[in-house]
């Protein structure tokens, strides 16, 4: 049968690419392995769409989280951009904010980087979890206002907030530093056993059980002394 | 350059085909600008002399002047592509950056970046070697170490990884995520922008050009608010656009078009630009002459004679001569069909509801009035005047009448007007505008009318044609289909999906100018 | 040689043009190729001329549409106006086979001989229609499907023209004019417009009176009028006409320093034509526009019966503007007439500038719009009728999608070849129809999900 295409065989077919392409290629790639796993995630760890806050929960989530980024080779940018992804949904058709944030948490622990500044200010939606078990070495800065359980777990790791931070900040945390540059909420510290929250704001309440670790308001040590709120 | 004139014509003969010849004018010289390489005027590329005399110190000027030419003619190929596209962009590029300068120059900056690599990665191109050797403000040293990354090429900048490398994954390629791509565009450099704007950087106009409306002829602007008008979301967003970018979009229209929005003083009135433009997109083809017959008959094909039919159309050619049976033929004759009279169009009156129940034009988007639009523009189209009674409590001074008339944008005007309050029409009002010619009636309303038996009642009386379109069905509309029933000139449409109006009403219309009955 | 002769034609054919031009057709530039403006129905009626093309010439009465064309036939074909205007069939309801076609010798006939007295106009090869569109359908069909191919039948004869092109005019729609049907307009390459020269050049007109007074030469012509009426056959009828023509030529030459072509010339021109390639890029390109006016993802082609579907994801693009499918004449049309033009202007390959300049006249008459479409442009600022602006308008908005997306088209189709070839690759997936239509002419199903 006749080629109709004949006419095109003298051309090439190899195409100059541009480096901008493989990068893309390259992020859109990352981008969609890291999407797979958080919604693998949610299938596994969420039945009916709602997530209940339990330890036995958060912690085997944790896990199913870093075992799916396991051999995932991202970077900073990368998790950004998943953020502004969940944030957007435009390819993520349902963020549970709980299990989002343990996959960013397991994603920010496990980079290369030690340094992570995530730009949250822009976002529309209240991410939690952030800073889960943030390992020793490791600095994250979270620039806007974020959820609860924020730096819940923290193994060493430097979290700073410049904003406000919901309720349950530092919760169960072992070692290492939380700042923030304005308010938390309540129960901040609960299960503490080490480490400091350094709180510049209010602290709206702190948590009734801390098993070690030193809570600052505005530099002023208020656990385990006495707690002076702002009414 | 020894003639400069013969030197650009040549090259931009090969830049043409390079380019698969875009429809640009001949690129002339500009003597005047010095900082900025290109400018470009209704689509007229203006090269600047002494912006190619600095550069032809450190490269080839011919090479500089191809460079330029692409990167001008990119910018028509690819990105902004039309108006509305770089509408599209500025308002994507304001909501991060919520300055209008700020959001002016990131959208200019985006576009650049667009276009330029749109064109390094499908054509052989000076560009790099232009952008080594120009002077560079902040953010020019920032995208070119962009460039360096993305185009694989160096251009002597240094520093500037971290912003190059956050730029440098944004899918510039992908037409289809430009609405996104810029906003992230956006945030990255905003921090960049706003060093640019403390020392008085944003002043400065952009080497390769900036990007004005004034690019754009007449009817691009034209066309470009009627996507645009189709694209947002609520009136106001349009509004916002269009107000950041009046005086552009002003100088860049012709004296005639820019009566079509003005509003006080010289300022657009975006409220009313945007249902006008957004009614465009629905428009109906002027009415055809009527196919009709003619009334004569002509000979249309041979048919065999037989005997005791008449001799009177017998063909003698085709006979050859001959009366018999068989060989004999006759001419069957049949009546043609030709182009008639034209009708025509009868005048309309559009009674618009604008009640508290019905939608704000001026804050959502008001179906009721885009119906209303639709119709007006028909009848204006088919060179008919329109008469508009825009009603809500009219006893209590709730209303307004707007005569017959011609002039598009005082019936936009009066469409437009928004009372919210309760809803009572005038029946003196609507026979105040009725002439001897029984114009067409289009009313649209939600049908909550307090006084709708004496609306039922006048209807009744009327001989004209009436459409009646209504949202919702409510005890008040079943009352009016009740009593319009046995009226064959009155026609009720109800409507599910607000989105559904500018159809019915200009499926009606279509109807109306292509009958023959009249009522 | 070859070459010296294609310059010499090509020469020729310029000569015949500027002649027409400065002498004959007043009228204004309205199209640029290579950078130089011609008058569109000037140069596309040559073109056509040469090409054995059909030309459906629209105008107001009296802006020189029968006219045009006679010149432009009597110079290329060497007749003298008086037998073109003998041959002219004219547009009325009344016209019948007989007149327009031929008759039968009545004299023979009495004596019991069928033999057929062919007209003028079948017989030459220039054929002019004046006013096509009041001609009854039936009679429109006839001359269009003697024009197809040629062939020319009456009574149990038959003639078969070797060589003829075809000039229809048509006013714009008025009372007592018929439509031309579909079916019909497509049979013509070309639609162009004999438009008003402006008060100026209309000036100069008046003053100068009717013009072509060198194109006639009624010796020849009563030679010409008694060779066709001759009771030989067609065939040795045509070689004394070409004696004739020949001679018209000479006298032509002589008197007014116009050199004509004969028909090898006419010949050798067509083959020349015939032989220019198609440049990568100009190949792509009509594929891209064929694809846009032929293809529907729903309904797998465009059909005039079926309507487009609510939110297709082609909206964007020709097809979804148009009613119609396009015709197989097209390609053709467009193909003979974008070789006329770059062979006229002196070009090695057809390349996208001259399918860009000849595109919008070969489609503004097979394009049958939306009324939505329509409405958005008929009363937009323009210097033609709405048919050719809206395909000039439709031709540039295709172009500029070539212009952005002809890199990966060349490619798509580079790769096209290597599959049907047998090699292994993924043919290159895209948005517009044409990455479609390659991977189904691929064998794949593209049915839509």
């Amino acid at each position: 049968m006749r080629n109709p295409f004949k006419e095109f065989g003298c051309l090439s077919v190899e195409k100059k690419e541009l480096p901008l392409e493989r990068i893309v290629r390259a992020r859109e790639e990352v981008m969609g392995q890291m999407i797979h796993g958080y919604l693998k995630l949610v299938e596994e760890e969420v039945k009916d769409l709602v997530w209940l806050v339990e330890h036995s929960r958060v912690v085997k989530a944790y896990s199913a989280a870093v075992k799916s980024i396991r051999d995932l080779q991202y970077d900073v940018d990368d998790i950004e951009e998943f953020c502004g992804e969940l944030d957007s949904s435009n390819k993520i058709p349902y963020m549970i904010s709980g299990p989002a944030g343990i996959y960013v948490s397991a994603l920010i622990n496990h980079a290369k980087e030690d340094r992570i500044v995530l730009r949250l200010r822009d976002y529309q939606r209240t991410f939690h979890f952030l800073g889960y078990r943030l390992p020793e070495g490791k600095t994250l800065i979270l620039q806007g206002d974020v959820g609860d359980f924020v730096g819940a777990g923290l193994s060493g790791g430097r979290l700073v907030v410049e904003g406000s931070v919901g309720n349950w900040c530092g919760a169960g945390m072992m070692k290492g530093e939380i700042q923030i540059t304005e308010n938390s909420g309540q129960n901040t510290g609960e299960w503490m056993r080490g480490g400091e929250i350094h709180v510049e704001g209010r602290i709206r309440s702190v948590g009734k059980t801390l098993f070690g670790g030193r809570i600052f308001q505005r530099g002023k040590l208020v656990m385990p002394q006495d707690l002076e709120l702002d009414i | 350059m020894e003639d400069k004139e013969k030197t650009l014509r040549e090259i931009w003969k090969d830049v043409r085909r390079k380019h698969l010849f875009p429809e640009l004018p001949h690129p002339i010289w500009d003597e005047q600008e010095e900082r900025v390489a290109l400018d470009i005027k209704d689509k007229r590329i203006s090269i600047s002399e002494s912006f190619v005399q600095e550069l032809s110190q450190f490269m080839d000027p011919v090479q500089a002047i191809s460079g330029l030419l692409d990167h001008a003619v990119s910018h028509y190929l690819h990105c902004p592509w039309d108006l509305s596209t770089h509408l599209r962009l500025y308002r994507e590029a304001k909501k991060v950056l919520k300055d209008k300068q700020m959001a002016q120059k990131a959208t200019g900056y985006f576009m650049d970046v667009v276009a330029d690599t749109m064109c390094i990665s499908q054509k052989e191109s000076h560009l790099p070697e232009v952008y080594r050797h120009i002077r560079r403000g902040i953010m020019d040293e920032a995208l070119h170490a962009l460039y360096q990354k993305i185009w694989g090429v160096d251009l002597g900048v240094k520093g500037y990884e971290e912003v190059a490398r956050k730029l440098s994954r944004l899918p510039y390629l992908d037409r289809k995520k430009w609405t996104e791509t810029i906003k992230k565009f956006a945030k990255i450099v905003q921090s960049l922008l706003e060093v640019e704007e403390k020392f008085g950087g944003l002043n400065r106009p952009n080497p390769m050009g900036e990007h004005s409306l004034q690019q754009y002829s007449s009817d691009e602007i034209n066309e470009g608010l009627k996507q645009f008008a189709k694209e947002v979301e609520t009136p106001g967003e349009f509004k916002e656009i269009v107000e950041d970018l009046q005086e552009e979009l002003l100088e860049a229209m012709e004296p005639n078009e820019r009566g079509m929005g003005l509003g006080p003083g010289r300022s657009l009135d975006a409220d009313v630009l945007y249902y006008m433009k957004l009614a465009e997109n629905y428009s109906l083809p002027v009415r055809k002459m009527p196919l009709e017959k003619s009334g004569a008959l002509y000979p249309y094909q041979h048919v065999p004679w037989e005997v005791g039919m008449p001799f009177r159309d017998i063909d003698p050619w085709t006979s050859f001569g001959k009366i018999m049976p068989g060989i004999t033929q006759m001419w069957q004759r049949r009546e043609g069909e030709m182009f008639g009279r034209e009708e025509a169009t009868p005048d309309c009156i559009v009674l618009i509801d604008s009640s508290g129940s019905m939608t704000n034009p001026r804050q959502s988007l008001s179906y009721a009035v885009l119906g209303a639009a639709c119709a007006c523009d028909a009848y204006l189209r088919n060179d008919a005047q329109v008469a508009v009674y825009n009603f809500s409590d009219a006893k209590a001074g709730g209303s307004q009448i707007l005569p017959f008339t011609r002039h598009r944008m005082a019936i936009y005007k009066t469409l437009c007007h928004y009372f919210g309050g309760g809803t009572k029409l005038l029946i003196e009002d609507i026979e105040s505008l009725q002439t001897r010619n029984n114009p067409d009636i289009f009313l649209i309303t939600d049908m909550q009318i307090t006084n709708l038996e004496t609306l039922i009642q006048y209807f009744n009386e009327k001989n004209n044609r009436v459409t009646a379109v209504h949202i919702g069905d409510n005890e008040h509309v079943r009352t009016f289909r009740k009593s319009m029933a046995l009226r064959k000139n009155v026609a009720i449409f109800s409507v599910e999906k607000k989105e559904d109006i500018p159809k019915i009403v200009l499926g009606r219309i279509k109807e109306y100018f292509h009958s023959a009955t009249r009522f | 040689m070859a070459s010296q002769s294609n310059g010499a034609l090509r020469e020729a054919v310029h000569e015949i043009h500027d002649y027409i031009q400065e002498n004959l057709y007043f009228n204004r530039p309205d199209m640029t190729v290579n950078g130089k403006k011609y008058n569109s129905a000037l140069l596309l009626c040559l073109i056509s001329g040469l090409r054995k093309g059909k030309t459906l010439i629209i105008g107001e009465p009296g802006l020189g549409k029968t006219t045009s064309a006679e010149y432009v036939c009597s110079l290329l074909y060497r007749f003298p106006l008086g037998t073109i205007w003998g041959s002219e069939v004219a547009g009325h309801p009344e016209q019948t086979e007989e007149k327009i076609i031929g008759r039968p010798d009545l004299g023979k006939l009495n004596l019991g001989e069928e033999v057929v007295v062919w007209s003028h106009f079948a017989m030459l090869p220039v054929k002019i229609v004046d006013e096509i569109n009041r001609l009854p359908e039936t009679k429109q069909s006839m001359i269009l499907d003697g024009v197809d191919r040629g062939n020319w039948e009456y009574l149990n004869d038959a003639i078969i023209n070797k060589e003829y092109c075809l000039f229809a005019t048509a006013n714009y729609q008025d009372r007592g004019t018929n439509t031309i049907i579909a079916p019909l307009v497509d049979r013509f390459d070309l639609m162009v417009e004999s438009k008003h020269p402006g008060a100026n050049l209309a000036y100069m007109i008046g003053m100068r009176g009717a013009g072509g007074a060198v194109l006639r030469h009624e010796e020849l012509e009563a030679d010409f009028h008694r060779v066709l009426s001759q009771r030989t056959s067609y065939e040795a009828r045509m070689e004394a006409v070409e004696s004739l023509c020949d001679r018209f030529g000479e006298i032509l030459k002589n008197e007014a320093n116009i050199t004509t072509l004969s028909r090898a010339q006419r010949e050798i021109i067509r083959a020349e034509m015939d032989n220019i390639p198609f440049d990568l890029d100009a190949n792509a390109f009509l594929r891209m526009v064929l694809c846009e006016l032929s293809f529907c993802h729903r309904f797998g082609q465009k059909r005039s019966n079926e309507t487009c579907e609510e939110g297709c994801h082609f909206t964007g693009y020709t097809c979804n503007g148009i009613r119609n499918c396009i015709s197989n004449r097209f390609p053709i049309s467009a193909r003979n007439m974008a070789q006329g033009l770059a062979w006229f202007v002196g070009d090695r390959e057809v390349g996208i500038e001259h399918l860009k300049a000849i595109l919008p006249y070969t489609l503004a008459h097979r394009i049958q719009w939306k009324d939505e479409v329509i409405a958005q442009h008929e009363k937009e600022p323009r210097t033609d009728p709405l048919p050719i602006h809206m395909a000039k308008q439709c031709v540039k908005v295709m172009h500029r999608r070539y212009m952005e997306q002809g890199g990966q088209i060349k490619n798509a189709l580079a790769v096209a070849c290597r599959v049907a070839e047998g090699e292994s690759l993924e043919p290159i997936k895209g948005d517009h129809p044409i990455f479609w239509e390659i991977r189904k002419d691929l064998g794949e199903e593209v049915l839509e999900q």
